[in-house]
Parts: C-alpha cells; structure tokens; sequence
C-alpha cells in the first residue's frame, strides 16, 4: 500500500494541511510572501536535517549539530571582523571548523568506541562554549557581500531556500545513484553484516559525521549571514527539531530507514504546522504540545498501518 | 549545449536581486494614519517574545498585555517560541508581519532582530520594542531598563554588603546583549574598589539547578566567597538553594534580578540581600497603549501627523527600577 511509505503520507498531509489552511486563512495563508517565508524559516533546519537523515540511516544521530550552526557563524565572523580575513577565507574557516568537529566526532565514535549520543552531548557543550569565547555578545556589522550570501533573493526567493533545495537534490540524487550513499543503508540495516560483505564501517561513521558538521557549518554560515549578525545562542534546540524533522520524514532511530527528500518533507510539514499556528495566533505554549502529539501519531499511524498491512 | 548554458546562466543572473548596501535601513515607511491600518478587519496587536512560557514573562508581561486588550476591548495575541531562540523569535515576526497587525509588541531580546523590526516599520505596523533597546533598529518607541543600570545597581549594593573587599562571582545567560551590559555595568562599580576580587562569571542558562550547582562548587572552591550577583530570573532562586544548603545564609551576600514568589521568599528569610526589580508590567501595559495611540493618531502633533519619520509617543521610556531589601519586600508579596 502506497500510503505505507512515509514519504507518500507525509506529501498527502502536507498537501491537507496546506488546503485546510488556504481554506481558513484565505488572505494570508496562500500568498508567495506567506510560502516563500515559510520555506526560508525552514531552510536553515532542513540543510541540517539532510545530515542528520544520512547518520540516522546508518542508526546513529548527532546532538551537537545546533552548536556547530553557531560555532561555524562565529568562526566566520570573527575572522572577517577581528582578524580582516576576506570573505572566501571566512567562509572557508568556518566549514574547516566545523568539519573539525565531525572529524573528532566521528573518530572517537567510530574508531574508540563511544557512545555517540554522549560524544555529542559533550561535543554539544564543548562547541558552544567555543561559540560563546569566539563571539561573545554575538557579532554584527558583518561585510555587505557575506550578508549577500543569506539575503539575496533569486526569482523573489531568498537565498537560503535555493542552497537547502540544491542541498536535498544533490543528496537525494547521490543517496539514489552512488554506491557510496548506499552503504548506509546496509550499515543501518546489519552494520555486522556490512562489515562482513567488505564496508568500511568506522570509516563511513567518520564521513557521516564529517559531512553532517559540514551540512551544519553550511546551515550556520547561512543563518549569520541572512540575520547580518553571528548569534552565540543560534541553533539552540535545533538538533532536537531536526531529529524530530526527520523521524516525521521516515527515519528510524534503529536505522537503515529513510530517504533524503524525506529530511525535506518532516521539516516542511513542521514549518507548514507552526505556520498555520502562528496565523490562527496559537500561543507558543501550545506549539511544543501540538508537534509533540503530531509526532506521536504520525508513528503510531504507521505501526498501525504496517500491522494491518501484515 | 554551451549556448543553453550560456543563457540559463544569464537568466539566472538577471533573476538575482542583491540586498540593500545597507541591510538595517529601509527606504520606503509607510506612514500611520489614523484607522487605516486594520482595514476592516478587528483591530488586534500581537506580542512576539521569544521563551514565552518563562514564568517572569507569563507572570508580568504577558498578564499586564492581556488585562490592557480585555480594558481596551481589542484583541491581543502572544506568540513566539517556548525556548530562548532568538532566530525562531525572527521567523515568527516575519511571519506575523505578513499577517498585518494593527501593532507589533517585540521583545528586544537582541541587536540581531534589528531588520525585522524595520521591515515591520516599513510595512507601515507601529513597531515598539520593550525590555532591552534594539537602538540600532528604527522601532517606533522602546520602554524598558538600562541593564547597565542593574549591573551597577548590583555593584554599588554589593560593595556596601560586603565593605568593599572580598570575593565576589557573577552569572546569568552569557552571549545575551542585555545581560552582558549589566556584567560591565557590576564590573565598571567594583573595579574602583581593590579589596574586591571577581572570582568568576557563569553561565547558568536561565537554569534553577545549573546555577545552584556553579555555587556550590564556587563555595566549595572558595570558602571565603563574600557575594554572589545574579541576572537572570533563575539564577537567584539557585544561588539561594546552594547558600542555604551549605549553611552560609547571611554569610555570603546575594543580589539579583527579578521579583517572583520565590524571590521575595528568599529576601524575606534574609537569604537574598537585594532584588533588582523591573517594572515589567508597565513595558507592556504602555507599549500596547503606545500602539493604540499611533493607529488611532491620538494626541496629533500636527495635521500631517502620519508625515515620515513623526510619531506621537515617546521614543524612549526609561521605567527605572525597584530596589527589594528585607525591610519593603512586603509591600511586594501578594
């Protein structure tokens, strides 16, 4: 049954949503300013969760992604308004910074043998006190042409929704076609079984990690850039919405489930749910209930959807 | 296929549409006239906070912005993420802004939010900021306290607990604009006084537990410790556990910020020293008065009173602040 693949229950509840909305808040709902706003709050997320879609096929997750978005801005901040440093250099510090980060993650995960839910809990609070030290109230007045990286528009959007587009359609497309995206899923499914059949596990850990840090370093460069301002406290609570993104997509924290547009899709039908919110003016209070529930029975609906099916 | 190539690329560049060279100034405002901006629709004014289920903010805040709505008879909403997010405290403006309110109540909670408000203020919504000042922004009014004020408020309190000399430690949520102003407003006082020794400053992260378990380790560290400072709601309240629970009440001196239940109860069994009280209620009960004003153009400064850059309310309201010592706490107790 079609409606069995998350990726299709998900498309069709987005598509209810969207017309229940459109239906109630025929001024505001479904308008391009409304949309387009709506795909940018979500950008940021969405580049993030693409990263975390890949580790959590492969059954592992990462809790420091939200202090790499504010550790990869302050880095590029500080280089371009402390030390002078152009803006290539900046940008390519920040992603050398934040992909030191998946690198130590993934070496100690993979090779030593920690627990990746505490190496990144640590890592988590070890990358934003390195936020804190490097941009300390946060660092504004940032070059007009690193701003332009987040704030430009491109056929009326701005910039940020572009880069998460072309970021799910490399991705997805690599994780469909090259045997190198593929391995996760076998170490996801059997990672035992992929070690026997000749995969280099530890070493294929290590690259998710080092690429979901640089998916987050991207993400941060882009939330500074499109706020003008490095923000210390960016990205707070960022891992748990995107881990709850891509659950909502089809991923299963026991791993080998899942596809990359799916990352897209759980992070849109969240955009989408607390936009509708904010126009029918529901308190935040609510917000965290609402996504919570919505979690809960998207898999719930489908234990029960697979139960019947068996 | 070069020549496709060629033109996609072209098209694309024509496509582009770069930011202004100055990203927080907006050229075109719209001008407030009286009772143009609700369009027929009911007059609503939104509050856009960010942690907005802080019980400091629900308490004071949020209760004054909900008596003023029922006594204006208008509506009022209040949005914003549960966390501290300010990123997620942006998209909820944009997004609300897209809505058009009658007015928009926006917590300063830091210089990074400062082109939203302008793009509020140039969509023509009578934009006013409370708390902490976003000066680099062009918000129509702003009502709240210098936190520079509390930090030397703190200060000078300290010096005179302690007599000038001893050590001291501080903490509240580190990288936050206004807190950092008033971390160097208590540096700026207790650096004129040599005795004073400033141990550390913390980050507590707006957390009962976290900030009782930085003092106990500081009292643990240092057993002559003479003060502690505290700036955000939840610090006093977790300093006053490790102090009591270490037995060192009245020993080790204490002031902080905020005036809720628990803090008044802890300056009344003499545990906290001084409160640095804000006067949150009024941010919000005149900030929502201050919209209303400007979409119904009361008090007109001229006949072209909706000209550009004019508007009819303070532009700056400084509430000051209360001092709460043992001897007026129970004036303050409900």
């Amino acid at each position: 049954m079609l409606l069995q693949e998350r990726i299709y229950s998900l498309t069709l509840t987005i598509v209810l949503v969207s017309v229940g909305a459109a239906i109630a808040f025929p001024q505001t709902f479904p308008t391009f300013g409304n949309l387009s706003q709506v795909l940018l709050n979500l950008s940021i997320d969405t580049i993030v969760a693409v990263g975390m879609m890949l580790l959590l096929i492969s059954g592992v997750f990462d809790l420091s992604v939200g202090s790499v978005v504010a550790f990869s801005g302050g880095i590029a901040a500080y280089v371009m308004i402390v030390l002078g440093w152009p803006v290539p250099l900046a940008l390519l510090a920040a992603l050398l910074g934040a992909g030191l980060v998946g690198i130590i993650n993934g070496y100690l995960i993979a090779y030593q043998g920690i627990n990746p839910m505490i190496q990144t809990l640590a890592m988590m609070g070890i990358v934003r006190g390195g936020a804190l030290l490097i941009s300390g109230t946060g660092i504004q007045n940032l070059p007009y042409w690193f701003n332009a990286i987040g704030q430009a528009k491109l056929l009326g959007l701005q910039m940020p929704v572009w880069y998460m587009l072309l970021t799910v359609a490399v991705f997805a497309f690599l994780g469909n076609r090259s045997v190198f995206f593929r391995r996760y899923y076998y170490i996801g499914g059997n990672e035992r079984a992929a070690d026997l059949s000749g995969i280099r596990v530890q070493r294929m850990k290590l690259y998710g990690f080092l690429i979901t840090s640089l998916l987050a370093g991207m993400a941060g460069i882009l939330l500074a850039s499109r706020l003008g301002t490095a923000l210390p406290t960016a990205g707070r609570g960022l891992e748990l919405r995107v881990i709850t993104a891509v659950i909502l997509g089809g991923a299963s924290l026991s791993g080998g489930q899942g596809k990359i547009v799916g990352a897209l899709l759980g992070a849109l039908f969240m955009g989408l749910v607390s936009n509708v919110m904010i126009l029918a003016r529901v308190s935040g209070y609510w917000q965290e209930i609402i996504l919570g529930l919505i979690l809960i029975s998207a898999i719930w609906g489908d234990m029960l959807l697979r139960r019947r099916a068996t | 296929m070069k020549s496709y190539l060629f033109i996609t690329l072209l098209l694309l560049t024509s496509a582009c549409e770069l930011p202004q060279r100055n990203a927080t100034q907006t050229d075109a405002i719209r001008t407030i006239e009286a009772g143009a901006e609700t369009d027929g629709r009911p007059e609503e004014y939104v509050m856009v906070t960010t942690a907005v289920t802080m019980p400091m903010y629900v308490h004071h805040d949020q209760a004054a912005f909900r008596r003023w709505g029922k006594q204006r008879g208008v509506n009022v909403s209040i949005l914003g993420p549960a966390e501290w997010d300010v990123p997620a405290q942006i998209n909820t403006i944009e997004e609300v802004i897209g809505t058009r309110p009658s007015g928009l109540l926006i917590n300063g909670t830091d210089p990074a939010i400062a082109p939203v408000i302008n793009k509020a203020v140039a969509a023509g919504i009578p934009t006013v900021v409370y708390d902490s000042d976003i000066v680099n922004s062009k918000r129509h009014a702003f009502l709240g306290t210098d936190w520079y004020q509390i930090g030397q408020m703190q200060g000078e309190e300290m010096v005179r607990l302690i007599g000038g000399k001893g050590k001291i430690a501080y903490m509240g949520i580190l990288g936050l604009a206004n807190m950092e102003a008033g971390f160097q407003g208590l540096l700026d006082v207790v650096k004129k006084y040599p005795g004073i020794e400033v141990v550390g400053k913390y980050d507590d992260k707006a957390n009962v537990e976290e900030a009782a378990r930085i003092t106990s380790d500081l009292l643990a560290a240092h057993p002559d410790l003479a003060g502690l400072c505290g700036f955000d709601s939840n610090s006093g309240p977790g300093i006053g556990l490790a102090v009591r629970e270490a037995g060192k009440v009245g020993k080790v001196k204490i002031t902080t910020v905020d005036w809720e239940p628990e803090h008044l109860q802890l300056v009344k069994a003499g545990v906290i020293q001084m409160l640095a009280g804000q006067k949150r209620e009024l941010f919000t009960w005149y900030g929502a008065q201050f919209l209303y004003d400007m979409v119904h153009q009361t008090n007109r400064l001229t006949d072209q009173a909706g000209a550009r850059g004019l508007t009819n309310v303070p532009a700056t309201v400084n509430t000051g602040l209360l001092r709460i010592t043992r001897e007026n706490v129970d004036s303050f107790m409900k």
